[in-house]
């Protein structure tokens, strides 16, 4: 999976950022910058925060929203800590996460 | 014995030249008869003969009852096994200890280790930590068995969880009191003149009796301290030299009396079910209100007559986790919109009713509407210390009932009844419809796009393993004796929680080193009743006490464990995370003194370690369903059992 993931580099146009993004790197910055303490490794969602992927925010306001935390719970980032060429990568990572199998074809889930 | 005789004889000699000395500068004057007569001014008296055989002879014991076995005397020590039977002490947890080797002797030989029985642990927190979790389940009191010094001092932090958490005990300590008696070296490195100091900001009553008879009644009092809600740690410390002394003539047990809850008065309760019944959106929020079996059928009449929903805080189970008003999981929602709230056994009040951002420049806002009216029915205010600030923010209310809320209950109900019209109750009727229909919205909402998400994922999310879990244990009595909110609470939210036994709340006090403790002695409260108890239990938790395993495999404690193995102290990542962001220093350092890896531990070695089977550790969540299976199997044929499972952070 991790091959695959860094056989995919995609491309991602915005206002704050113009570059080839890349999910491995995504992928690694996501672990490394802590996202992953309270979203979970695929950006899942926990009690310590919400759900980011499979569609996390666009672009912009992914970036923005991160800046701009404080008005959360959630520490802001700096782009001294994660540079909008990294907060590219991130996105683009959490935008590869394969879409969830649907509840009905998990029989744990309707299993009450 | 060598240091004894250089001491003594260095003391004798001088003792005897110094008498000597003293008798030749007096009978220059006077005869010895004429000085102790006629004392000169200014002078003091030789000693009597007596006085001299007492400082220069062979040391004598003093001729006390408790030192002298008399001819129908018995052990001290035996008098306090009969003294723990009256009290119904079914268990005392010890770390073996030479200031209670009378009574810890007395219990394997005169009691012939039953009723007592000794359960060992490898540490005195963690017997402390079995303690709060039997008494949770099993409503009763076990007993401890310490060293008066190093052994409470081990023992503090779980005493202050059960504190904090409100968890009956009876601490009992060794001690040598007496300094002219007790044996040089360690004895007297342990012993202490106030031993219970320490501990006496956290607990709720001590005593250090001075007979057998005072052993008697302290322990009887100690009983009734701890069992009377508030409930709280109790210690009494038994000196060693009445542990290993001989019973006194004419010693009497107490008479057993069931000590009634604080209950709150009618009138009181009158003006709370009238404020109640005539709410538009009444909100009872809860956490450590079930004390017994009879809270929670209790909660659901009130809910019911009231239309209200109910926020459990999950001090205990409270509520039924499927009820229809059951509101836990929509908390900020409906007490933004009560207009009266009423606050069952709440450990933090302020903290529910406001909020705070956790930032550089924290902020505290009130979640309330203005017009809202606060109720509390809370025993914590019959009994409190000053030092220790578990009693959190002070939060006004408008009406404050201190009492506990699970004796007061009864009377509420049955003021709401006579308070209610039909309009009333029409009203409820209708709030009850619409929290069912919003309850419904929000299960469907968390099994359709909370939990599906992450579900194949390596390591295994919470949603992924509480439901593989829940899976493994919804076909038999069962019951879950450790945290869930650190699985993002998903078991209370999957889970139908239905009974008062199947979850016994966190800590209280957030001391790491409680949960595996706690889970076996809540395991041995459930062994009777041949339940499947289950424990997820945390890493870093477990590294504190992991003899906790050693000794549900020696006692033969079914418990089937599954670690939540996530490799990190996650909270205190995330703290030193948010530091380093408010500073713009970044986060790349914050795994350093906050992870527990390099290298991972293996915990199911570690079991087999002990005695116990190890399985895992698992990390695709594929194999997970089948090795919790198995461990299901052994933990129903009365054996320990730990899976280890590599986790997602929460």
């Amino acid at each position: 999976m991790k091959k695959l993931l860094s056989l995919l580099p995609v491309l991602c146009l915005t206002s704050t950022a113009s570059v080839a993004a890349d999910i491995k790197r995504g992928q690694d910055i996501f672990m490394k910058a802590g996202c992953y303490q309270c979203h979970g490794t695929v950006g899942q969602g926990a009690n310590t925060g919400p759900r980011l992927a499979p569609e996390p925010l666009p672009l912009d306001s992914f970036v923005s929203f991160v800046r701009n935390a404080a008005a959360t719970s959630m520490p802001p980032y700096s782009a001294n800590m994660v540079s909008d060429a990294e907060m590219a990568d991130i996105h683009a990572y959490l935008s590869s996460i394969p879409k969830p199998p649907a509840r009905k074809d998990l029989p744990l889930l309707n299993n009450k | 014995m060598a240091e004894k005789n250089h001491t003594g004889v260095d003391r004798r000699k001088f003792l005897t030249v110094a008498a000597a000395s003293s008798a030749a500068a007096v009978a220059a004057t006077n005869t010895p008869q004429e000085a102790k007569a006629l004392p000169a001014a200014g002078r003091i008296a030789p000693p009597s003969a007596a006085e001299m055989e007492a400082e220069i002879g062979e040391p004598r014991l003093l001729p006390t009852a408790v030192t002298t076995a008399g001819p129908n005397a018995r052990p001290g020590s035996d008098f306090m096994v009969d003294v723990l039977r009256a009290l119904d002490i079914d268990y005392v947890a010890t770390n073996p200890a030479s200031s209670c080797r009378g009574l810890h002797e007395s219990i394997n030989n005169y009691a012939m280790n039953k009723k007592p029985e000794l359960l060992t642990a490898t540490h005195e927190e963690i017997a402390t930590a079995m303690a709060h979790g039997y008494a949770k389940v099993s409503n009763r009191p076990m007993g401890l068995l310490f060293h008066g010094t190093v052994g409470i001092q081990h023992a503090t932090m779980a005493f202050y969880n059960a504190w904090a958490d409100r968890a009956p005990m009876l601490i009992m300590s060794g001690n040598h009191l007496d300094a002219a008696h007790r044996p040089p070296g360690v004895p007297t490195t342990h012993a202490a003149q106030d031993p219970l100091a320490l501990i006496r900001d956290f607990t709720k009553w001590d005593d250090q009796p001075q007979s057998l008879q005072a052993c008697a009644e302290a322990l009887f009092r100690a009983h009734k301290i701890t069992m009377t809600p508030p409930y709280g740690p109790v210690a009494v410390s038994l000196d060693a030299h009445l542990q290993e002394g001989f019973t006194e003539s004419n010693l009497k047990i107490p008479k057993m009396t069931r000590v009634s809850a604080p209950s709150a008065d009618m009138d009181s309760l009158k003006d709370v079910a009238r404020m109640l019944v005539n709410a538009q959106s009444p909100v009872i929020v809860v956490d450590r209100g079930a004390r017994s079996h009879r809270f929670q059928p209790l909660l659901v009449a009130l809910a019911e007559l009231l239309g209200a929903p109910v926020v459990d805080q999950l001090g205990r189970q409270n509520f039924p986790s499927r009820h229809p008003l059951n509101a836990t999981d929509r908390a900020r929602g409906v007490i933004g919109d009560a207009d009266v709230i009423l606050g069952l056994e709440l450990a933090d009040f302020w903290g529910i009713v406001n909020s705070y951002s956790d930032v550089a420049q924290p902020k505290q806002g009130r979640r309330l509407k203005d017009s809202v009216k606060l109720i509390s029915i809370n025993s914590r205010d019959v009994f409190m210390k000053a030092n220790y600030q578990d009693f959190q923010r002070f939060q006004d209310v408008d009406l404050a009932l201190a009492a506990d809320a699970e004796a007061s209950l009864p009377g509420l109900i049955e003021m709401v009844k006579s308070a209610s019209t039909p309009e009333h109750k029409s009203a409820a009727e209708k709030r009850t419809a619409a929290a069912s229909a919003a309850a419904g919205r929000s299960l469907e909402k968390l099994l359709n796009e909370d939990a599906v998400y992450g579900w194949d994922a390596s390591p295994i999310s919470t949603a992924r393993l509480s439901a593989e879990l829940w899976a493994a244990i919804k076909e038999h009595d069962w019951a879950l004796v450790s945290r869930d909110a650190r699985l993002s609470n998903w078991p209370h939210r999957m889970w139908n929680f239905d009974k008062h036994y199947q979850f016994i709340g966190d800590s209280g006090g957030a001391g790491q080193g409680y949960g595996l403790g706690a889970a076996v002695g809540a395991a041995l409260a459930h062994r009777e009743h041949k339940r499947l108890v289950v424990n997820v239990q945390g890493d870093g938790d477990m590294m504190y006490g992991p003899g906790g395993i050693w000794t549900a495999a020696h006692h033969n404690i079914p418990l089937l464990t599954v670690m939540h193995n996530n490799r990190a102290y996650h909270q205190e990542i995330m703290h030193v995370q948010r530091v380093g962001n408010w500073r713009d220093r970044g986060v790349g350092r914050a795994s350093i003194g906050t992870t527990l890896d390099n290298p991972h531990i293996n915990f199911a070695m570690m079991a087999k370690s002990m005695g116990v089977e190890g399985i895992g550790p698992i990390g695709d969540p594929k194999e997970l369903g089948p090795a919790l299976k198995r461990a299901v199997q052994i933990a129903k044929a009365g054996e320990p059992v730990l899976v280890d499972v590599l986790t997602q952070p929460r």
